[in-house]
């Protein structure tokens, strides 16, 4: 089973107004003058998002269910709920800064999805894909997305940070929104990210009791899977609980979403590539 | 041909000793204005009356007014300044140069702080005066729509404006890039001092919910806590009130550190590691420097204000050079316009001597002409009258385009032959007296608007 023509016509189209809203938004931060038309990088976001939700709608329709079971997927999902979830963001709290990151994300990823030889989705026990299935891969790719959006703001956050108490006052310091924004934004990704993920590993083990009789797996593979994602759901919910206490602002939260994101990502590589098909599949 | 011409004093120029005296108090401008306008010369002026300059603008025909004009003037206006020679502090600029320089002005880019936006109000207001005054025509009025143009671009596609240099609102600013909203946020004024005062008024302006004023004397600090609408409370209250304020700006006369390292981690504690921003304007400094170590508090002390300054100073100087661009951009625009309405009696000039010409020659046919039928004698009016007007009109555009009206003024003369006559009926220059004009004159109504024969039939 190979990509079909019009949905490359169309990733490719998707990465290439993402290209452009990449550069729009580093030429605001390198020009430091306030843009002369300012609507033009989210203009060209939406456009790739367009052209994005067609081909991950032609991919379903394709497949004949909504599961996402190759990196491919994986990776296209990711980077089109990143670029939604931004463009949410930037109308409702002005963070262009963040722009920067997502559309160079999401340029990347729609690349490497273009590139990655497409082959067909293959479940260990050869059954077909059900609905719970389906709901697990989405849920635990939008917690992925979140955990990076959560990464993002942290990154930014320590950055300003820095700024602030080494007295450093460049461009891109103009352009990075207030540490609370910032703050807040990590929590509310945070949360959203536990929330996904707390969800999809729930519906993976309902799937698991329903398909092989028990919520934990037996096989190698699947325990390895099990594991990271105990690991990762662990990491969360210390976040979250630890974000309670009063000492755990800002910094320290940072800090902590940050390990959060790069367990979660590593765990979903050392998935692709040593579950040797029995997750979901490079 | 309309002469533009500007001269001034500023800050640049003249020291404040000059400067106080040449300015023109608020109630006195009109009079000076009136005074100005009643020159002989004259057509329109402007006059510009700001603590950093005073700067004359005059629209005339076809001479440009001399340096002495303006110092004579200026001498007149103020008698305490006879014995004071203005020649050396006068600078002198006509036509493109003087729009560009009043450009330049209202932008903000001649002001001592560059990108200080008062001075685009204080333009328009000294504007508003010679208005009320009449002394304003359809130049100056394009001047003055032009330059308010171009300041607004400049504020809007440059980030001259954006970066403060004071150190009252660089303080401020920095604290935008701590909290999100101010509205929720209170502020601790440790002391009284002036530039206390500053930031609180900036503070106040930026919409924080509480201004707590603590000094030693109470009888110093409860009308000043008045005056700011802040609360007064004594400096045996300073614990209670570090752990609910997200802003402390200190500047006592005090000898030691007021804030020390335990008295805000206990502080920081009880306020739940909320982020705290401290701002030390005090000399010798009254925050422990050492406050900075501790997690989720930014110091800033007088010397790092600074250099926030500075580096913005240095920001908007680059900035300048964007913004010069920009009001090179409108000055050439203005000149389009200029060279385009100067064409206007010109083409008036020469449209009456053809006109003249071709009825002349028509009239010297006549007996040929009435031979012929109706029709046909109309036909062959309307063909010379298209004749001339396709003949006419590449001259007509190029006069418009035309960027030195006065050669172009000289060369029609030659070329076509025009009797003086013709030219005084026409007026050799565009009247633009504000005094002398009544009702609407041709010169009011857009170039578009006016009836030139060769856009009837080209």
């Amino acid at each position: 089973m190979t990509i079909s023509p019009l949905e490359l016509l169309l990733l490719e189209m998707a990465s290439g107004f993402y290209l452009g809203a990449f550069i729009l938004y580093l030429s605001e931060i390198l020009l430091s003058r306030p843009p002369r038309i300012p609507w033009a990088p989210v203009t060209a976001g939406v456009g790739g998002v367009l052209f994005q939700s067609l081909a991950i709608f032609i991919r379903f329709g394709f497949q004949g269910h909504v599961a996402l079971l190759s990196l491919r997927e994986v990776l296209s999902f990711f980077s089109w709920s990143l670029v939604l979830t931004f463009l949410y963001l930037e109308h409702q709290k002005k963070v262009r800064i963040l722009g920067l990151f997502i559309f160079g994300i999401a340029f990347f990823s729609t690349l490497m999805v273009i590139g990655i030889s497409f082959r067909a989705p293959v479940l260990s026990s050869g059954a077909p894909i059900g609905l719970l299935l389906s709901i697990h891969t989405l849920l635990i790719d939008l917690g992925l997305a979140s955990a990076a959006l959560a990464f993002m703001v942290s990154v930014l956050y320590l950055v300003l940070d820095h700024f602030l108490r080494r007295k450093i006052f460049n461009r891109f310091f103009a352009r990075i929104p207030s540490l609370e924004t910032l703050d807040q934004l990590n929590n509310n990704f945070s949360g959203i990210g536990f929330v996904f993920l707390t969800a999809g590993l729930f519906f993976a083990m309902i799937w698991s009791l329903e398909k092989f009789g028990r919520t934990l797996p037996l096989a190698s593979q699947g325990r390895l899977a099990f594991i990271g994602a105990i690991l990762v759901w662990l990491l969360y919910a210390m976040t979250v609980l630890v974000r309670r206490n009063r000492r755990f602002r800002g910094k320290q939260a940072a800090y902590l979403s940050i390990s959060g994101f790069l367990v979660f990502a590593a765990t979903m590589l050392v998935l692709a590539f040593f579950s040797k098909g029995s997750h979901f599949i490079l | 041909m309309i002469k533009i011409t500007l001269a001034g004093v500023n800050h640049k120029t003249a020291p404040v000793e000059i400067r106080e005296r040449i300015a023109y108090p608020k109630e006195s401008l009109s009079s000076a204005v009136q005074a100005l306008a009643r020159q002989d010369s004259v057509l329109e002026c402007l006059l510009l009356s700001t603590c950093n300059r005073v700067e004359i603008l005059t629209i005339t025909s076809n001479i440009h007014p001399s340096p002495d004009f303006f110092t004579d003037f200026l001498s007149k206006t103020h008698p305490a300044l006879t014995s004071v020679p203005l020649r050396p502090h006068l600078y002198y600029k006509t036509d493109s140069e003087a729009v560009e320089h009043l450009f330049q002005v209202t932008a903000s880019l001649d002001s001592m702080v560059v990108g200080e936006p008062q001075i685009t109000g204080q333009v328009k207001e000294s504007f508003e005066i010679c208005r009320k005054e009449n002394s304003v025509g359809p130049y100056l009025n394009q001047i003055f729509q032009r330059a308010v143009s171009s300041a607004k671009r400049v504020r809007s596609e440059t980030a001259i404006s954006h970066l403060p240099v004071s150190i009252s609102y660089a303080a401020c600013q920095l604290a935008r890039k701590i909290f999100q909203d101010m509205s929720n946020k209170s502020v601790l004024l440790l002391g009284g001092g002036e530039m206390a005062q500053l930031t609180a008024r900036h503070m106040k302006k930026m919409g924080v919910r509480s201004l707590t004023l603590m000094t030693r004397d109470p009888a110093k600090g409860e009308p000043l806590a008045a005056e700011y609408e802040a609360t007064y409370a004594p400096m045996s209250r300073l614990d209670d009130i570090l752990s609910e304020a997200d802003m402390v700006v200190c500047s006592t006369g005090a000898e030691t550190y007021l804030l020390t390292v335990p008295i805000m981690e206990s502080a920081m504690e009880r306020r739940g590691y909320r982020p705290l921003f401290l701002i030390d304007i005090a000399v010798p400094r009254n925050i422990d420097p050492e406050i900075s170590r501790l997690s989720n508090t930014f110091l800033y002390n007088i010397d790092d204000l600074r250099s926030v300054v500075l580096s913005n100073q240095k920001e908007r100087e680059m900035e300048t050079f964007a913004a010069k661009e920009i009001v090179r951009q409108e000055v050439a625009q203005f000149e389009k316009w200029r060279a385009e309405r100067s064409a206007v009696p010109l083409i008036q000039a020469l449209r009456q001597h053809t006109e003249e010409i071709r009825l002349a020659e028509l009239d010297r046919f006549s007996r040929t002409l009435d031979t012929l039928p109706d029709e046909a004698r109309k036909q062959v009016l309307l063909l010379t009258q298209s004749l001339m007007n396709k003949m006419l009109h590449p001259t007509y555009q190029t006069l418009r385009n035309s960027s030195n009206i006065d050669e172009a003024w000289e060369w029609i003369t030659r070329c076509y032959g025009l009797p003086p006559e013709i030219l005084s009926r026409n007026g050799s220059h565009e009247d633009t007296s504000p005094k002398e004009r009544e009702g609407k004159s041709v010169l009011d109504s857009p170039l578009s608007d006016l009836p030139l024969p060769g856009e009837q039939t080209c």
